[in-house]
């Protein structure tokens, strides 16, 4: 049986198509990345996912049960963690932790078990009786997961989970990623950290204007563009060596960053020597030579036309408005 | 079908419990509850001389629909605004629940409100209750009808000024056209039929007849009957209109 089945899952709101018939399987005990630009459907899909909202049609089905026909059911093992840290400012971590599990019927022993071994696992036990109002924003994540984990779900979502966290905490973060997963715990994650989805993934999906554009696993989806090889080279000058570079054979593609070429050959074994040839005749010295293999990120670029640079800017730029409003 | 009422009841009361705790009983909002009433009693009595049975049932229902309703018309939305009505709407609990919990915050509130000035009031006043029990009856179901009506408000409304707006809008006209310390029968018969569909007529009601009468009159039945309709009314709508307005 699947964690998640997704078959023809689609979202109108009024007449503007958010998600457009949608499909894919997420296995049980799998780490399954969804990537995207802003406004791709991502969330729109994942709040269906977690019975947030109702598909416009489609049917999705979680742990075997239909979301949208037994939504209760359904919704029993599944733990959200929203991008955005949702505890109740007024109330203390600990009564935060305890509502979270008396809305899914915890008994009172275990709910009290279970938030103290969280508290204590998130580093927030000594202050389990402050209002989480007075957190820093990293406390509230912890404390927003440890909400979500406080049912002990089968299957987890996470959205952005390490979006704006430290070092430490971020690298804490994946960390329990990775140890729930090991517990057999399926997650669903959701992330512009295209590091972070390759390191952790088993499987992506890719979504771009309400449609998945790519599904596999991070090395199949690079291999995929492999059909172009990179080089970064650097010469010991620069100048107009763009445009020269641009008649190497073989060449597909010359980007200058910094100091250095990026160039995109169909072939590294054919264009290296032809390298060589090219700074003989035009005088120049390489000072240094990479191949490089694709990227994860490259997938995503390729797929979705936007670097993820820019999406996560305009993730901050959104959020800076959103503050400011 | 027991069990998920049931499981519906203990959820519900588990939301009633944390929004008592996170927005209720503070302060500001008990002063707010009583304030406006009270202003709107000496606005009322400067026209004459009202009868103190008419003062202590009107303005005990005053208390209990500024109160709630207050309240009620932002909890919706703040919870809206907070992205906490998510956690909500991810648990595995209906909207209804969600509905259903909300209003019972408000009608605990409403209940001390009103305890807070019915019986005092009836004291200070020299109003002699002929049945207690029935007054608590009365109070409880206005109590659940004004926090069902502030629901229906903050349903609909995305901010806490809207809602606020949406919940003047149907409680002023209400004070003014519900005898509330005014005898009905004094009003022209076209406003006594429009009084008929406002909950606010059905609670001063029945909580004149709990004053002037030690038995279940055919009125007051009558009044209970028609706030637990209201009530039933209400919060289903509020249900529909949450349904729309964010699944």
């Amino acid at each position: 049986m699947n964690a998640i089945k997704v078959e023809g899952l689609t979202k109108y709101y009024a007449n503007i198509l958010a998600v457009d018939h949608v499909n894919f399987e997420v296995n049980q005990g799998e780490i399954f990345g969804f990537l995207g630009p802003n406004g791709a459907g991502k969330t729109t899909t994942t709040k269906m996912l977690t019975g947030q909202t109702r598909p416009t049609s489609g049917t999705l089905t979680i742990a075997g049960k239909n979301m949208v026909r037994e939504p209760i059911e359904a919704k029993k093992s599944v733990g959200v963690v929203p991008e955005n840290s949702n505890v109740y400012d007024e109330m203390s971590a600990w009564d935060n932790l305890i509502f979270a599990a008396q809305l899914y019927r915890v008994p009172k022993v275990e709910r009290e078990k279970k938030a103290k071994e969280l508290l204590e696992l998130f580093g927030l036990y000594e202050r389990r009786k402050d209002r989480a109002g007075v957190f820093s924003k990293g406390m509230k994540r912890r404390l927003t997961i440890a909400a979500g984990l406080i049912h002990k779900p089968s299957l987890l979502f996470l959205d952005e989970p390490t979006s704006g966290l430290d070092v430490q905490s971020s690298r804490m973060i994946r960390n329990l990623i990775k140890d729930l997963n090991r517990t057999g715990v399926t997650i669903f994650l959701t992330t512009h950290y295209i590091e972070e989805a390759d390191q952790l993934c088993q499987r992506i999906a890719m979504i771009n204007k309400g449609i998945i554009v790519a599904l596999d696993s991070p090395e199949k989806l690079k291999a995929s563009v492999e059909k172009h090889q990179i080089i970064d080279v650097s010469f010991d000058q620069t100048r107009n060596l763009e445009q020269k570079l641009s008649s190497l054979k073989g060449l597909e593609k010359a980007v200058q960053f910094g100091d250095k070429f990026r160039l995109h050959v169909r072939s590294t074994s054919e264009a290296v020597p032809l390298l060589g040839d090219f700074a003989r005749e035009n005088g120049l010295k390489i000072v240094s030579i990479h191949t490089l293999n694709p990227s994860l990120e490259d997938v995503f670029v390729g797929m979705t036309g936007l670097s993820p640079e820019i999406m996560a800017n305009e993730k901050e730029q959104g959020k800076k408005v959103a503050n400011v409003d | 079908m027991t069990k998920s009422w049931t499981d519906t009841t203990i959820k519900a009361f588990y939301i009633a419990l944390k929004d008592a705790r996170v927005y209720y009983f503070k302060a500001p909002n008990f002063t707010y509850g009583i304030l406006i009433p009270v202003s709107l009693y000496l606005a009322f009595s400067m026209a004459g001389n009202i009868s103190t049975k008419l003062i202590v049932a009107g303005l005990t229902s005053l208390v209990m629909l500024f109160g709630t309703t207050s309240i009620e018309a932002v909890a919706v939305v703040l919870e809206k605004q907070t992205g906490t009505l998510d956690r909500l709407l991810a648990a595995p609990i209906s909207l209804f629940t969600i509905v259903l919990g909300k209003a019972l915050a408000g009608f605990f509130f409403g209940l001390i409100l009103a305890g807070v000035v019915l019986f005092p009031l009836a004291a200070v006043s020299g109003v002699v209750i002929l049945n207690p029990l029935l007054a608590v009856v009365a109070i409880a179901f206005t109590s659940m009808a004004f926090s069902a009506l502030g629901i229906v408000a903050s349903a609909y409304a995305k901010w806490v000024p809207e809602a606020q707006m949406i919940s003047n809008f149907l409680r002023f006209p209400m004070v003014f056209l519900s005898g509330t310390f005014v005898a009905l029968e004094t009003y022209p018969f076209q406003l006594q039929v429009v009084a008929r569909f406002l909950p606010l007529t059905y609670s001063v009601e029945a909580l004149r007849s709990s004053i002037s009468s030690s038995t279940v009159t055919l009125t007051y039945a009558v009044d209970i009957g028609a706030l637990a309709l209201f009530t039933v009314i209400l919060l289903a709508l509020s249900t529909v209109i949450l349904k729309k307005r964010i699944v």
